[in-house]
């Protein structure tokens, strides 16, 4: 997962690795993701997060559609 | 309970508060030193750790790559609070080190694509600084496939 300064550049990265663009977040989905992902996790009680929950973060983030599903 | 996950737990734990403490992920027998417990125990907690997708092992080892968020070896993605530094494995990593730690910090990393110097500014999920978009070229799906690759 890659910081790039614009989609233009996103796409200029993966056409030189012969690389499809994969799925994309704005910063604010992004930091959301990983403020709800990360921080309980020095909770001595910290369970990792079960596909359901994982799933229910990504559909309330909007990463839905098949890049973003979790099951193969 | 599993045999071993109140071990593992333990380990887990230490982990994280040595690498948050020390800025630097301890070996399999530092840990043993410091929770009085057997070497094999700390190398089969890490095997159970990174089977669980919790910790990613060095390759051909039993020693810590991830830490996650945390990473044991220097990334192009750092975190900085205050004068401490810590590196993130990903951009999703780096600001998960801010959730972690629960305090305002610094993410310095470079447009993959350029070279460009690009600073965030994260604290709690509140995100400043540079424009930028983060692209995961992975499907979800397959994250676990290769996940120093992804």
């Amino acid at each position: 997962m890659l910081l790039f300064r614009s989609e233009e550049h996103v796409e200029t990265w993966c056409w030189a690795r012969s690389l499809r663009v994969g799925g994309t977040l704005s910063l604010d989905q992004a930091s959301e993701l990983a403020w709800i992902w990360f921080r309980d996790r020095l909770e001595p009680s910290w369970k990792r997060k079960t596909l359901e929950e994982a799933e229910s973060i990504f559909g309330s983030l909007g990463l839905t559609g098949n890049f973003w599903k979790l099951r193969p | 309970m599993q045999p071993g996950t109140e071990l593992s737990n333990e380990v887990r734990l230490h982990v994280m508060r040595q690498v948050i403490e020390t800025g630097r992920v301890p070996k399999v027998d530092e840990t043993a030193n410091a929770l009085g417990q057997p070497s094999e125990d700390v190398r089969r907690a890490h095997r159970q750790l990174a089977e669980a997708h919790v910790f990613v092992l060095e390759p051909g080892s039993f020693e810590l790559r991830m830490a996650s968020p945390f990473s044991a070896i220097p990334t192009p993605f750092e975190v900085a609070i205050g004068e401490r530094k810590w590196w993130g494995n990903c951009i999703w990593d780096a600001m998960g080190i801010a959730a972690v730690l629960k305090a305002e910090a610094r993410i310095s990393t470079k447009c993959p694509d350029c070279g460009h110097p690009l600073s965030l500014t994260v604290n709690g999920p509140a995100v400043s600084g540079d424009p930028g978009i983060v692209h995961f070229a992975v499907p979800a799906a397959r994250w676990w496939d290769d996940i120093i690759y992804t």
